[in-house]
C-alpha cells in the first residue's frame, strides 16, 4: 500500500468560527495505481492533495505514505519524506524563473545530493521532448512546454508517488491532451503511483480509481 | 467616485502594511529634517542675538585715530542707532592700592543692545545706560585688587571718580585690544578731565551701529570707502569666538546628519515605491479594463500621492517639533532668554524635501503604472514596462536637488553626486567581478553551495542590494565618524590642563620675575610671546590694500597647535620673513615670496612671506595671525603675552601674581572654558540623537532592500520545500548568502565612509583629515550582524508559512 488515508479532517479558522474543509475522508491506493480526485470548486480537492503530499497538516485523521505515518511527522521530517518519495506537477507549473529548464529538472537530484543530477535531468528532458530547449528559461517557454519541464522534474526525483494538481488546467485542449498522455506514458515506465486533482473528466477516467469530493466529503 | 475610491485604496494600503516602509521612511526623513532645521534656525537666531550683544551692535568700527568721526556725523544717523566708545589702558589708584585697568568710556547711547547687570550694596540690578558723570563701574576682580567698597573714591589720571557698582555682565564683551584686562566703565564726559589721552597715547575709538540690515549695509559701504589703513570693520558674520565656532561646526554636523538621513530615506522610498508599483500592475489593468481613462487613473494615483504627502508631513512635522524641543531643552541653559520663534524657512525646507522625495522617488514609479496594458487581465505574462533608466535618471536628479538644498553649493553638490555615482558604478562592477560566473544548477545539495550559487545567479539583484546596504553602512559610518571627529577635536582642543588664564602687558623686567614666580608655584606657562602692534603693506602698491593692524610676535620655534601648510618654518638658513595664518593669506591674497613692509612704531622693515600656517583657533593658547623672524625685531621694544593653567582650587595664586606684578593684566577664561565644555556636553547629546536617527534610517533602508529581495525568495523557498528541501537548508543557505552580502557591503561601506570622511573633514569641517582604522573593522562587522539579523527575521517569517500556503498565493 503506497497511500492509506483514515478519517481525515481539516478545519481552518474563519473569523471567530471554524470552517470544515474536509471531513471523514478515507481511502487507499496501491503501488503503481493511479487515482483521480474530482469535485466542484471549493470541494477541498487541493486541500486534500496538500495533506496527502505532506505540504499541510490535518486537524485529525491518519495518512500513511509508503507505510510512514505522515500525521506523526514534523515539517522537517515531512520535507525529507517529500524529497525521497514524492513528486509534484502543479497547475501553474511552479518552475523557478531564474533557472533554466535543465536546472529546474536538476533540482530534486541536487536536493538528494545525487552524483549525476545533470545526466538524469537531461534524460528526463529528452524524455518529455525538450532536449533542444534545456537552456531556455521558463519565460522563454510556452505553457505546454513549461508543464513538460514540470513533469520531467517530477519524474527526475525517482519518487514513489506523484501528485498532480490540475496539470492540464492552464493549457488548451490540444496541449492538455499532450500533457496527460505524457504523464501516463512516463508513469507507466515507472512503478509510481499517481494522484491527480482534476476537473477534466476525460483525464479522471484514465485513472485506475476515482474519488469525488463534495463539500469536503467523499461522495459514493 | 475618484475621491472615495482613492481614500478607500489609501486606507487599505496603510492598513495592509505594504506602505509601512515607505511611510516610515518619509516620516523619519521629515522628522529629522524639520527637527534639525527648526533647531538650527532657532539656534542661529539666538546666536545672532548673542553675537550682536557680544559685538555690542550689528556693526563695529575700530580705529586708532578718530578721523572717521566727521564721516559718521555726515551720515546723519538717528542718535539712538549708533554710539561711540573710547578704550584705553590706565593705572587706577585707590586709597591703598593701584592696578592697571582696561578703561571703556561710553557715551549716553550705551549700551546699543542688551543690558548690563550690576551689583551694589543693595544687590543685583540691570541697567541700560552709561554710568553717571563722575562715577565708574568696575569688574569684581579690579574691585578686589583695589580693595574698594561702593562709594569709595578712585583716581584715574587727574580725575577723581566714585566707584558705584560692580560689573557682573556687560553686553559688548568683544571690545577690541583692551577687552580682557580688569575693566572699568566710565562716562565719556569724564574722559577729558582725566588728561590720560595725550597725543601718541594708545587709544582705540569704537563706533557701534544698530538698525535694519539694509541700513547697516549702507553704513558699512560708506565706512569701507572712508576707512584708513589700520581701521577695522566687524560685522555679525565674522564671529570667530570659540563658542561661535563650536556652534557653527555642530550646525554643520546637524545639516550633514540631516542630509544623510534624507538620502537614506530617499533610497528606501525608491525601493518601497518599486514594490508598490509591482503590486499595483494588476489593479491598473483591471481599472483600465473597467473603462477608467488614463487621466482618471493618473488622478487616482495623484490623490494617493497627495494623501501620502499630507499624512507624512503632518506626522513628520509633529515629531520634528518634539525633536527640536528636546534639543532646545538641552541647550536652553546656555541661552539667557527664551529662544526666538522659528522662521518660515524650516517649514519651507521640510516641505521641499518631502516634495523632492515624492517627485523624485515615488512619482516616476507611479507614472510607469500608467503604461500597463489592460490585456494583463487576460494574460498576466504580458511584459510590464520595467524600464528603469528613466526612473534612475529622475531619482538621480532628485538626489542632486537634495544635495544642493542642503549644501547650497553647486560645486560641492556635484562633487558628492559624481562621487556617489562613480563609487556605485565601480562598486557594482567589482561585485560582478567578485561573484564570478554561475555554474549549471542551483547547488541545492548543501547550504554553502546553494548560498554561493544564489549569490552568483542574482548578480544584478544582489548588486542593488549590496548598493543599498553599502549606502546604509557607509553613510552611518560617516555620521558616526563625523560625530566622533567633532567631539574628539573639541575635547582635544580643551584638555583638562588647557590654559585658563592669560597674562598680557608683561614688560622685560616682569618677564624674569614671572618666570621665577611660575617655577616657585609649579605652574607651566606657554612661552612668553613678545607682542607689538604693526601694519603690513605690500611692496607693489597697485595690489589690494591690507587694511588692518596686527598683533605680531617673533619667535624661532613653531608654536604648538600650529602647522605649516605652505612654505617652510624658520631655520638656520631662513633667518628672515613672516609666517602668516591661512585666513590672512586667503583674505589678502598673500603668497609665499610676496614682498611686504612692516610698519612698527614708525620703523619700516622690508621682508617677505616665508610660510603659511594652519592655526587651531579653538586652542586656549595665544595665537597669532602674523609671526616674524626674531632677526627683524631686534630694535623693537615690546610687551609679552603668555597663558597658563591654574587649577580651580589654587585660584588664589592668580591673585598673588596680580599683586606681585601690578602692571601685568591677568584675566581668567575659566568661565568661557566651562561654558564651551558645557555646550559641547549638551551638543553631544543632540549629536547622538541625530546619529541614532540616521542609523534608524539606515536600518529601514537595509530592511526594505532585504524585504524586496525576499519577496522573490518566498516563491523559490516554497518550491524547494515542496521538492523536499529542509527548513534548515533554506535558512542556513539564506543566512550564509546574506552574511556574505553583509560583509561585502560592509567592506564597500567602509571604503565609501573613508572617502566621504576625508572629504567632509577637509572640505566641510575644514579640519585635518584623520585616519580611522576602526572603520575597516566596524563596516564588515555591522554588515554581517545587521544584515544577518534582518535576514534571520525575514527567513523565519517565510519558513513559518506552509509551502502550500505560499504557492496558493
Amino acid at each position: 500500500m503506497i497511500l492509506e488515508v483514515n478519517k481525515l479532517r481539516k478545519e481552518v479558522s474563519s473569523g471567530d468560527s471554524e470552517l470544515t474543509i474536509l471531513d471523514d475522508v478515507s481511502f487507499s491506493l496501491e503501488e503503481g495505481q493511479s487515482l483521480a480526485i474530482t469535485g466542484p470548486s471549493g470541494s477541498g480537492k487541493s486541500t486534500l492533495l496538500g495533506l496527502l503530499a505532506g505540504l499541510d497538516t490535518a486537524t485529525s485523521g491518519e495518512i500513511y505514505l509508503d507505510e510512514v505515518g505522515l500525521h506523526k511527522l514534523d515539517e522537517e521530517d515531512r520535507a525529507i519524506l517529500r524529497k525521497e518519495k514524492v513528486g509534484f506537477v502543479f497547475q501553474s507549473f511552479e518552475l523557478l524563473p531564474s533557472l533554466t529548464a535543465l536546472e529546474n529538472v536538476m533540482l530534486p537530484s541536487e536536493l538528494k545530493s545525487e552524483d549525476n543530477p545533470k545526466e538524469n535531468a537531461e534524460y528526463f528532458l529528452n524524455r518529455v521532448g525538450l532536449s533542444e530547449r534545456e537552456h531556455h528559461y521558463p519565460n522563454q517557454l510556452s505553457g505546454g512546454e513549461q508543464q513538460r519541464v514540470a513533469i520531467a522534474r517530477a519524474f527526475a526525483c525517482s519518487a514513489k508517488i506523484l501528485f498532480a494538481d490540475e496539470p492540464t488546467g492552464n493549457l488548451d485542449p490540444k496541449n492538455g491532451q499532450v500533457i496527460s498522455d505524457l504523464l501516463f506514458e512516463v508513469n507507466s515506465e515507472t512503478d509510481n503511483a499517481l494522484v491527480i486533482v482534476t476537473h477534466d473528466l476525460e483525464l479522471a477516467n484514465r485513472c485506475d480509481k476515482r474519488i469525488d469530493l463534495k463539500l469536503g466529503r467523499i461522495v459514493e | 467616485m475618484l475621491l472615495s475610491l482613492s481614500l478607500k485604496l489609501f486606507t487599505r494600503e496603510v492598513r495592509s502594511g505594504y506602505l509601512t516602509s515607505m511611510l516610515a521612511s518619509l516620516i523619519l526623513a521629515i522628522t529629522i529634517v524639520s527637527g534639525i532645521s527648526l533647531f538650527t534656525d532657532r539656534l542661529e537666531q539666538a546666536l545672532n542675538t548673542e553675537t550682536e550683544e557680544f559685538l555690542g551692535g550689528k556693526l563695529k568700527f575700530e580705529s586708532n585715530q578718530n578721523s572717521i568721526k566727521a564721516v559718521i556725523e555726515d551720515l546723519e544717523l538717528e542718535e539712538t542707532s549708533h554710539m561711540e566708545m573710547v578704550l584705553f589702558a590706565s593705572v587706577i589708584f585707590s586709597d591703598d592700592e593701584m592696578q592697571l585697568s582696561s578703561v571703556k568710556a561710553v557715551d549716553n547711547y550705551y549700551p546699543l543692545i542688551g543690558e548690563l547687570e550690576l551689583k551694589n550694596s543693595a544687590g543685583l540690578f540691570k541697567v541700560s545706560s552709561n554710568p553717571e558723570p563722575g562715577t565708574v563701574w568696575m569688574d569684581e576682580r579690579l574691585q578686589n585688587l583695589l580693595l574698594l567698597d561702593y562709594g569709595d573714591e578712585i583716581f584715574l589720571g587727574d580725575a577723581k571718580l566714585i566707584f558705584t557698582a560692580t560689573i557682573i555682565y556687560e553686553p559688548d564683551r568683544a571690545s577690541g585690544n583692551f577687552a580682557f584686562a580688569p575693566k572699568t566703565i566710565m562716562n565719556m564726559l569724564d574722559v577729558e578731565s582725566t588728561n590720560v589721552i595725550q597725543p601718541g597715547s594708545r587709544v582705540e575709538y569704537n563706533y557701534l551701529f544698530n538698525g535694519p540690515d539694509e541700513e547697516i549695509v549702507k553704513i558699512k559701504e560708506k565706512l569701507e570707502k572712508e576707512k584708513e589703513n589700520g581701521d577695522d570693520i566687524e560685522t555679525l558674520s565674522e564671529d570667530t569666538s570659540s563658542l561661535g565656532r563650536t556652534v557653527d561646526r555642530s550646525e554643520n554636523f546637524f545639516l550633514l546628519g540631516g542630509l544623510i538621513a534624507v538620502l537614506l530615506s530617499a533610497c528606501t522610498i525608491g525601493i518601497a515605491s518599486q514594490r508598490f508599483t509591482r503590486r499595483h500592475v494588476g489593479y491598473v489593468a483591471i481599472l483600465k479594463t473597467l473603462g477608467m481613462t488614463t487621466f482618471q487613473i493618473k488622478a487616482l494615483y495623484f490623490l494617493l500621492f497627495l494623501y501620502t504627502t499630507l499624512l507624512t508631513l503632518a506626522v513628520g512635522l509633529s515629531l520634528g517639533w518634539l525633536l527640536q524641543s528636546n534639543f532646545i531643552n538641552l541647550m536652553s541653559s546656555y541661552f539667557p532668554t527664551e529662544l526666538p520663534v522659528p522662521s518660515i524657512y524650516p517649514l519651507f525646507v521640510t516641505c521641499l524635501t518631502a516634495l523632492i522625495c515624492q517627485f523624485g522617488f515615488i512619482y516616476p514609479h507611479i507614472l510607469k503604472l500608467l503604461s500597463v496594458s489592460p490585456m494583463r487581465v487576460l494574460k498576466d505574462d504580458i511584459a510590464f514596462n520595467q524600464e528603469t533608466i528613466p526612473v534612475f535618471f529622475i531619482g538621480a536628479i532628485a538626489f542632486l536637488f537634495l544635495l544642493y538644498l542642503y549644501t547650497n553649493q553647486l560645486t560641492l553638490s556635484l562633487i558628492i553626486f559624481l562621487g556617489v555615482v562613480g563609487f556605485s558604478l565601480a562598486g557594482i562592477g567589482l561585485i560582478y567581478l567578485l561573484l564570478g560566473k554561475s555554474e549549471t544548477g542551483l547547488g541545492a545539495s548543501s547550504s554553502l553551495k546553494l548560498a554561493l550559487s544564489e549569490l552568483r545567479r542574482r548578480k544584478l539583484g544582489n548588486s542593488f542590494q549590496i548598493f543599498a546596504f553599502t549606502i546604509a553602512i557607509g553613510l552611518s559610518l560617516i555620521t558616526f565618524s563625523a560625530s566622533k571627529n567633532l567631539l574628539g577635536s573639541w575635547q582635544g582642543s580643551i584638555p583638562d590642563d588647557s590654559p585658563n588664564n592669560f597674562a598680557i602687558n608683561i614688560t622685560d623686567e616682569d618677564k624674569n620675575g614671572m618666570e621665577s614666580f611660575f617655577k616657585e608655584n609649579q605652574i607651566n606657562p606657554t612661552p612668553f610671546f613678545p607682542v607689538t602692534n604693526a601694519t603690513i603693506e605690500r611692496e607693489e602698491e597697485d595690489q589690494e590694500l591690507i587694511d588692518r593692524n596686527f598683533n605680531i610676535t617673533w619667535i624661532d620655534q613653531l608654536p604648538e597647535q600650529n602647522e605649516i601648510s605652505d612654505g617652510a618654518w624658520f631655520s638656520d638658513d631662513v633667518i628672515n620673513g613672516l609666517s602668516i595664518s591661512e585666513s590672512i593669506a586667503e583674505r589678502y591674497n598673500l603668497k609665499i615670496g610676496d614682498k611686504v613692509f612692516l610698519k612698527v612704531n614708525e620703523e619700516i622693515i622690508g621682508t617677505y612671506i616665508q610660510s603659511v600656517r594652519r592655526v587651531n583657533w579653538d586652542s586656549f593658547s595665544p595665537n597669532f595671525f602674523v609671526i616674524g623672524h626674531p632677526s627683524l625685531f631686534k630694535n623693537v621694544t615690546s610687551n609679552y603675552i603668555t597663558s597658563f593653567y591654574i587649577p580651580t582650587e589654587r585660584q588664589q595664586v592668580a591673585a598673588e601674581l596680580m599683586r606681585e606684578f601690578r602692571t601685568v593684566s591677568v584675566f581668567s577664561i575659566e568661565e568661557l572654558i566651562d561654558q564651551v565644555k558645557e555646550i559641547i556636553g549638551q551638543v553631544t547629546k543632540a549629536l547622538n540623537s541625530i546619529l541614532l536617527l540616521t542609523c534608524l534610517s539606515a536600518i529601514f533602508l537595509a530592511f526594505s532592500a532585504l524585504q524586496d529581495g525576499f519577496s522573490v525568495r518566498k516563491h523559490q523557498s516554497a518550491i524547494l520545500r515542496t521538492l523536499g528541501a529542509s527548513n534548515s537548508l533554506i535558512k542556513s543557505s539564506a543566512l550564509i548568502e546574506f552574511a556574505l552580502l553583509g560583509v561585502i557591503s560592509g567592506t564597500l561601506g567602509s571604503l565609501l565612509a573613508y572617502g566621504g570622511i576625508y572629504f567632509i573633514e577637509t572640505k566641510v569641517f575644514e579640519t585635518t583629515a584623520n585616519f580611522y582604522p576602526e572603520i575597516w573593522i566596524m563596516g564588515p562587522l555591522i554588515g554581517l550582524f545587521v544584515v544577518s539579523v534582518l535576514c534571520f527575521y525575514l527567513i523565519n517569517g517565510i519558513i513559518k508559512q506552509s509551502p502550500k500556503e505560499l504557492l496558493m498565493r
